[in-house]
């Protein structure tokens, strides 16, 4: 069978909650309240979605089941993973996947993180993400108090600085930057203004992580509808199409918080990227890197962003810690990067909340902070898989 | 589960040999017998070849800091007064790296690169936590 998925999909819809922390909303009324919201952006009812994509489930979010129960849904096709960032991009490409192979007319990706409610869950002894019996998937390790996601991303950091000369600082260029797009965000978490004073002055959290260098811990929700690209052109909004994408690497070269050869966990050296796999997505949206207008990324952690720009090739191994200063990343700046604020300055939505910018800047709805002339968007992670969006 | 107490390592049966032998105060590592490697973690098959025939031999104990963190949060209420400590991946002379702690050697001292050697912490009647100072020279 000769199954092409390239714009075979598209978003035809974008809801949200309000964002904040500690909001009195539960799951279900913060998922309620973006559902709503994504249908009616869509110009459809809850009778057309027959499919659920879901990465945040149960205890930070909502399961599939109690999502259908609840909104009263009828649902034929559905893909949930384990509750964790990581599988955002899968959640997006089995929903592309599934409307371009017909197993479902609209797949809604339901995206709700009720951080601030479980926050035991973020570190120490509620953190069962971290206790895995050769060391949690971010490297931590309970026994030598080794916990938590920011723990593996500082690792990855102090190895960087050491073999490139690199500085906490940049880490600061990308949490001021950041900050500066959500401070043209009315729905922004955070938008107080942030200098690199702020940012040295931040606590310790995990050194050399700071505060300032950890997303913020907030709730909120996101619903992102995915149908055919034909049935999109007939809605209410401009059809965002899926134009590439690539899957979730694993292996002994990979590290969730680190590039490919920097030496984390059992990475091999040598392996730096990009290679040619890692271009995947670009391919098959018959694109070059060149072609990509904005980069949006899962800005858990400040390093993260650093890391990405090396992982596909935006700057050479080494190279991203002096690349992300001097408004480069910022908007108007050679390579604008999560327009809207990310999980550092939005909210940490899993990164859903930057999924629904590139669609707001793909339509030209991102007001005081629409990018001129955008046309392709590009969703990247650490973790190397991909998706590009075009209009 | 006591939320207090400081958590153990996790013995399965893949690992429970690293764990036995720490008690003895011996660092082993499983070895690859068809491609004579060490490999970590632990695991039943070879993850280069994936032969069965794995071998625990006795390592060096000896490596060098590939990084480290010091911890500053209070995340586990029984390493509270340890705040800040520090945990440490070390690359060991076999080649796999290990994830553990430094002691006898101040946070500020600490950098990548530090040689260092395996020191054994038995933490309670059942287990040894491997810990890695400093190498001493001559
Ligand atoms: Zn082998």
């Amino acid at each position: 069978m000769d199954f092409n998925p390239v714009d075979r999909a598209a978003i035809a819809g974008i809801g949200a909650s309000r964002f904040g922390r500690h909001l009195p909303e539960s799951q279900l009324a913060l998922g309620a309240a973006a559902f709503r919201a994504a249908l009616d952006d869509a110009g459809l009812e809850r009778s057309d979605v027959d499919g659920l994509a879901v990465n945040l489930g149960w205890p930070l979010g909502l399961d599939y089941d109690r999502i259908a129960e609840a909104f009263g849904l009828d649902i034929r096709y559905v893909n949930q993973t384990w509750t964790h960032g990581r599988f955002v991009t899968m959640a997006l490409q089995q929903a592309a996947l599934a409307v371009a192979a017909g197993l479902a007319e609209v797949v809604a990706c339901v995206a709700v993180a009720s951080f601030t409610r479980e926050r035991d869950i973020l570190g120490g002894p509620g953190d069962f993400e971290g206790m895995r019996e050769e060391g949690g998937t971010h490297a931590e390790n309970p026994p030598y108090g080794l916990t938590a996601p920011a723990a593996g991303a500082a690792l990855a950091y102090r190895r960087y600085m050491s073999l490139y000369g690199a500085t906490t600082d940049a880490l600061g260029e990308v949490a001021v930057t950041l900050r500066s797009h959500a401070r043209r965000n009315a729905n922004a978490v955070m938008r107080r203004p942030m200098t690199l004073t702020d940012h040295r002055a931040s606590r310790e959290v995990v050194a050399p992580l700071r505060l300032f260098d950890c997303c913020i811990v907030s709730d909120g929700a996101v619903v992102v509808l995915v149908t055919s690209a034909e049935r999109a052109r007939d809605l209410r909004k401009p059809p965002v199409f899926i134009s590439g994408m690539q899957g979730i690497r694993a292996g002994r070269d990979e590290f969730i918080f680190a590039p490919p050869g920097l030496g984390i966990n059992q990475q091999r050296p040598g392996r730096v990227t990009p290679r040619p796999e890692d271009g995947d997505a670009w391919r098959m949206a018959d694109i070059e890197r060149d072609d990509i207008d904005g980069l949006y990324t899962y800005d858990a952690f400040t390093p993260l962003v650093l890391f990405v720009l090396e992982r596909f090739g935006f700057c050479a191994p080494g190279e991203a810690h002096a690349f992300v200063g001097g408004g480069r990343i910022a908007l108007g700046g050679a390579l604008p990067v999560n327009t809207s604020g990310g999980l550092m300055s939005e909210a940490h939505v899993s990164g859903w909340n930057s999924i629904a910018e590139i669609v707001r800047q793909l339509r030209g709805e991102a007001g005081e902070r629409q990018m001129e002339d955008a046309r392709h968007l590009q969703w990247a992670t650490m973790w190397g898989d991909s998706i590009v969006f075009r209009r | 589960m006591d939320l207090t107490a400081r958590p153990n390592p996790r013995v399965t049966p893949d690992n429970r040999p690293f764990w036995e032998s720490c008690r003895e105060h011996v660092l082993k590592l499983p070895w690859c017998a068809d491609c004579d490697r060490a490999f970590l973690p632990p695991a039943p098959v070879c993850p280069s070849c994936f032969g069965e025939r794995i071998d625990w031999r006795a390592a060096s104990g000896r490596g060098t800091v590939s990084t480290f963190v010091v911890v500053h949060q209070p995340w586990f209420p029984a390493f509270a007064d340890d705040i800040p400590y520090n945990a440490a991946q070390v690359e060991l002379e076999e080649g796999p790296r290990l994830t553990s702690s430094l002691v006898e050697v101040a946070n500020e001292e600490i950098a990548v690169g530090l040689e260092v050697e395996a020191v054994f912490d038995d933490v309670d009647d059942e287990n040894t936590l491997p810990r890695f100072r400093p190498r001493r020279r001559g």
